[in-house]
Formats: C-alpha cells, sequence, structure tokens
C-alpha cells in the first residue's frame, strides 16, 4: 500500500513538471516580443526593459526556468500585471467562491444523475427510460453559457426569483450550481444507466430477487455499489475540472472565482497570472486523480489497489 | 517490396474486411433511425453552410438604424440586433464559421492525434513511454483551459481559437488512436509482415491505417461535436472569432446585455448550437454502436 501510494506520488510529481514546464514555455510561445505584448504598444523602452529584467527572460532558458521553480515551490508565482498584487493571493482570494460553486454543483450532478441512471435502468426499453435518455443527450450537447443565459432569462429577469449576478451569496450561488449539476448530470446518468442495466442482469441480482429482499436494498445495495467505479472516476475528473475554475459558467454568472479571473488574466494577456492558474490546475488534478484511485479501494474491496499498480 | 511480403498484406487487409465491409456500414446506419436522422440533420446544416450566404435575406453585418432590437416579425423572421442587423441571416452566415472552424479543428486534431497515436503505439518502448507521459501531462489541464492558454499565447483571434482548440484535443485523440492501433498491432497478419521484414512505412500505410479507418471516423465524429462547443464558447467569452463576425457563441456574447429587452438575441443562436450539436453526438453515438463489437448484438 505504502509503495503503492510512493508511486501514484511518484507519478503526480512527474506530471506536474510536465505541467510546470508547459506553463513557464506559454510565455515562449508568444509570437514576437512577449514583454512588447503583455504592456502593449504605449509602454516605453524603458518599462519594456524594467519588466524583461523584472520576468528574468534576459536570462538563459534554462536558467529562467530553474528560478520560476524555486519560486514557485515556495509559493511565489509572480506579481500580477494587470493588479501588481502576489498571483498567489490573487487566486487564494478567490478559490473559496470557486470550491463552493464546484462541490454545490457536483452535488446536484451526482444526486439528478445518479436518479436518472436507475431510474432508467430499472424502466430499461420504457418510454420513460427513453425520455431521460434523450434528456440526457441533450444536456451533452447544450452549451454550458447558453443554459446559463436562458436560466437567467427565466428565473432572474422574467420572475425575479434570484439575483441576476454578481453576488456570491447563498442565493445566488443556485442559479449556477443548477446549471453545472444539470450539465454535468449528464454524463453521469449514461454512465449509471449502462452500468446498471449489465448489473441488473447478473445471476444475483436474481437471487436476491427470488428470496424476496426489498427492490430498494437490490438497486441501491446489490447493484449500485458494483456501477460506482467508473462513475466516481467520471465524478473525479468533474471536480478536478471545476475547482480549477468553471471557465464559462463563472464568466456567465459573474461568479467571482478562479474561472472568471483566468477569462480576464487571458484578455489583458497578465501572463504571471495564467501561469499560476495552469500549474493550480495541474496541481487539483494531481491532488483529486489520487484522492480518486484510493477512493476505489473504499467502494469495491475486490479492488486491490497492490494489484492494480502491478497491472500498470 | 517482394512478392510473399504482398501476398501477406494483401492477404490480411482482405481477410480483415468482412469485419467492416463498406456495403454492410451503409446498411447499418439505414437500419438505425437515430443515424439516418442525424445524418439528414447534418446534411441540411451542411447546405446551409454552403448556400446561406445566397439566402441570407439581408447583410449580416449591414446595420440599420431603423431597425434596432425589434422582435421576429415577418420582414425579420428571428428579429434584429442592437444595431438593427437581421438575426437571421446572421445565423445562417454563422454556420459557415462555426461549422468550418470546428472541422478545420478536428482536423488538427486528426492528423496530429493520428500520427502520434499510431507512432506510439507501432513503435513502442522508450518513444511510445516518452509520447504517452506528454499526453498525460496534456491532459492534466481541462481541454478548455489547454486551449484558453493556447489562444493567450497567439492571441484572440478565429484562426488561433481554431488552432487552440485543434491542439487541445489532441492528447485524448492520441490516446483512443494508439489502443485501436495495439489491437491491429497484435493480429497475425501485422505479425507475419514484419517477420518477413516488411518496411514499417508500408506496414502502417497499407495495414494499420485501414484497419483503423472505422474508428478513426467514430471518434472525429464524437470530437466535432466538441468543438463545435469549444468554437462557441470561445467566441463567447471574446477569445475566439471577433465582432462583427457572424459566429454563434459571439452573437450569444453580443446578445447577453439585452436579456430584459430582446430575449431572441440570447435564444436563437444558442438552439442553432444545440441543434448541430445534438445532431453531431447522436450520429457518433450510432457510428460507436455500429462499430464497436461489445455494443453489438
Amino acid at each position: 500500500m505504502k509503495q503503492y501510494l510512493l508511486n501514484r506520488m511518484l507519478s503526480g510529481v512527474i506530471v506536474l513538471l510536465g505541467i510546470s514546464i508547459f506553463s513557464f514555455a506559454l510565455v515562449h510561445f508568444i509570437p514576437g516580443d512577449p514583454v512588447r505584448i503583455m504592456l502593449g504598444e504605449k509602454a516605453t523602452k524603458a518599462q519594456v526593459e524594467q519588466l524583461r529584467e523584472q520576468m528574468g527572460l534576459n536570462q538563459p532558458l534554462p536558467h529562467q526556468y530553474l528560478t520560476y521553480m524555486e519560486k514557485a515551490i515556495q509559493g511565489d508565482f509572480g506579481t500580477s500585471l494587470q493588479t501588481e498584487r502576489p498571483v498567489i493571493v490573487e487566486i487564494m482570494e478567490r478559490f473559496p467562491a470557486t470550491a463552493k460553486l464546484a462541490f454545490a454543483g457536483i452535488g446536484i450532478a451526482v444526486v439528478i444523475g445518479l436518479t436518472m441512471g436507475i431510474i432508467a435502468a430499472k424502466y430499461k426499453n420504457t418510454l420513460l427510460d427513453f425520455m431521460l435518455m434523450a434528456a440526457a443527450s441533450i444536456g451533452l450537447s447544450l452549451p454550458s453559457f447558453w443554459l446559463g443565459l436562458i436560466v437567467i432569462m427565466l428565473f432572474s429577469v422574467q420572475l425575479g426569483w434570484f439575483p441576476i449576478a454578481g453576488g456570491t451569496g447563498w442565493k445566488d450561488l443556485i442559479l449556477p450550481a443548477c446549471t453545472l449539476g444539470v450539465l454535468s448530470s449528464a454524463m453521469i446518468s449514461r454512465l449509471t444507466r449502462s452500468g446498471m442495466v449489465e448489473v441488473l442482469s447478473h445471476d444475483y441480482i436474481r437471487t436476491a430477487r427470488a428470496k424476496g429482499l426489498r427492490e430498494s436494498i437490490i438497486l441501491f445495495r446489490h447493484a449500485l455499489c458494483n456501477v460506482m467505479i467508473p462513475v466516481v472516476t467520471v465524478v473525479g475528473l468533474q471536480i478536478a475540472t471545476l475547482l480549477g475554475g468553471a471557465v464559462i459558467i463563472e464568466q456567465v454568472f459573474n461568479w467571482p472565482g478562479i474561472g472568471a479571473l483566468a477569462i480576464r488574466a487571458i484578455s489583458a494577456r497578465d501572463f504571471p497570472m495564467i501561469q499560476g492558474i495552469v500549474l493550480l490546475m495541474g496541481f487539483v488534478y494531481v491532488v483529486v486523480n489520487m484522492m480518486v484511485d484510493l477512493l476505489y479501494g473504499l467502494i469495491d474491496p475486490r479492488v486491490d489497489l497492490i494489484t492494480e499498480k502491478e497491472g500498470r | 517490396m517482394n512478392e510473399v511480403s504482398k501476398t501477406v498484406a494483401h492477404g490480411a487487409t482482405h481477410a480483415n474486411s468482412p469485419i467492416f465491409p463498406k456495403l454492410a456500414f451503409w446498411e447499418k446506419i439505414k437500419k438505425q433511425r437515430a443515424a439516418k436522422l442525424s445524418l439528414v440533420v447534418l446534411l441540411l446544416i451542411s447546405a446551409i453552410g454552403i448556400v446561406g450566404p445566397w439566402i441570407a435575406p439581408y447583410d449580416p453585418t449591414e446595420s440599420n438604424y431603423e431597425a434596432f432590437l425589434q422582435g421576429p416579425s415577418a420582414k425579420h423572421v428571428l428579429g434584429t440586433d442592437a444595431i438593427g442587423r437581421d438575426l437571421f441571416s446572421r445565423i445562417l452566415y454563422g454556420t459557415r464559421v462555426t461549422l468550418v472552424v470546428a472541422v478545420m479543428a478536428v482536423g488538427i486534431t486528426v492528423s496530429a492525434g493520428t500520427m502520434i497515436g499510431v507512432i506510439s503505439a507501432y513503435m513502442g518502448g522508450f518513444i511510445d513511454h516518452l509520447l504517452m507521459r506528454i499526453m498525460d501531462i496534456l491532459l492534466a489541464l481541462p481541454g478548455i483551459i489547454l486551449a484558453l492558454a493556447i489562444v493567450a499565447a497567439l492571441g484572440p483571434s478565429q484562426t488561433n481559437a481554431m488552432i487552440a482548440i485543434g491542439i487541445s484535443s489532441i492528447p485524448s485523440f492520441a490516446r483512443l488512436i494508439r489502443a485501436a492501433t495495439l489491437v491491429i498491432m497484435s493480429s497475425g497478419y501485422v505479425e507475419a509482415s514484419r517477420s518477413i521484414g516488411t518496411p514499417s512505412w508500408w506496414i502502417i500505410l497499407f495495414q494499420v491505417l485501414p484497419n483503423i479507418t472505422n474508428v478513426l471516423f467514430v471518434y472525429m465524429t464524437l470530437f466535432v461535436g466538441g468543438a463545435i462547443l469549444d468554437t462557441a464558447a470561445l467566441g463567447f467569452i471574446g477569445l475566439g472569432a471577433q465582432p462583427p463576425t457572424p459566429e454563434w457563441g459571439t452573437m450569444l456574447n453580443e446578445g447577453k446585455d439585452y436579456l430584459s429587452d430582446a430575449w431572441w438575441l440570447a435564444t436563437y443562436p444558442g438552439l442553432a448550437i444545440t441543434i448541430v450539436v445534438l445532431a453531431v453526438n447522436r450520429l457518433g453515438d450510432a457510428l460507436r454502436d455500429i462499430f464497436d463489437p461489445r455494443t453489438q448484438k
């Protein structure tokens, strides 16, 4: 177990190193002089040279990368070009809002997705199943920003039930969280349905029915546990994505999270901020993935982490 | 190449063909109602993309100062926007813009992804390991963030959005193609070809690629839906096609400021995106059902 954890951590570190190289290289992908582009046309030569010096862009590349990493490990991601405040402070200020939205959204997605998937599987090949899965298909094809706009138009503008956008209170959370939840539930419900349909055809389910167990116990204890592995994987991936900021939804609802910060930084070409956010996303992804791996063993005791390691 | 290897190779493609014969493919599509319907819808939308500019009643970028924010009427079927441009004409023109960007983006994904996937599976060993680790690293970033980061470096424009969306899907596409190639690589005919010294490029070109075409086609379709959504998303946040280009996402962005006065501006472009993506996704699902042996009855 320890060996397995160590291996997972090692591969996590490798992914993080790769992402650090990618985020470092971003500045060097910019066609032309990156400093000139970041500061805009009006910047004086002295300003350009000063920023070049400040970002260490006049040093050799390996030296630049090592300095960048040395600072990043100490939590110093540089200073935002827009606000002139430390990148890490800006990101940390916005993280609670993003986390609140991510967990609320995923919570709703899991409840809706599992319910839809279980019902569709239970009433397989009926009109209900067809309608639920058609809804899931539409959910997968809906642009998140459009659903967001329609929801605002309907519930905030027309009915006036919720504030239009901009706050971080609980009432402000409901619409963006529901939009995220509905969209993410589409994938979960499809996975749950296909898994449940397969499991419900197994002999042990027939045995459970034959001995007169209640249908709810059969569905939730005997069947659902066995379809949770792919569901947990997808939920984990979605949490990792959303914790890095539900970029589009945050923008639509004016939610002051990391996603909105990312868009602002990109529009202003604030590279220290963009690099910081990319690194953070990589870090969140690695941590969440590791937690999901550990969860597998808890959900399904047959998944032995040691043998899984050997299988890889 | 010597005669023996040619015979082995021909035998291989031939022996493999009954599994996915070309005629059977159309027969299967014809039998699937969802696939047939999606295909018809997509053909119709593509036709609109081609002839849109000729059938559009107005110039999509011409403002009409006497027709601000007018609701749907006989004169303007879907209404007008804040500077009096006809929404229906803009959506018609936008079909071409959105489809071209999405298809070109998927083109980038497919060509680079297939190359990386096939080379990785075929070469194995260190190169496979290296390529797949790089793909893993890129997969650690959500697709839209990867695309945004690339747009940040290249600068916001329609072409750069296309490149960014294309690149951001390469990792997952390459992984899928690698898996499909590995299956072909383990078959007897490839082993036979290799054992008689057939050059690698020949095996890849005439044995591996023809046999993964079906899989490639399915994945390509499944990726087009995502590319359309990403194109519109980048347009919506102002980092894709720039105004006054009539791109659907950009149009929604312009419409979001008039939610209380002009519902049609934020409704119809989104509906257009949903219909296209739904049709593409349904077709992709149906094709996957047809080709994936695990879902075959």
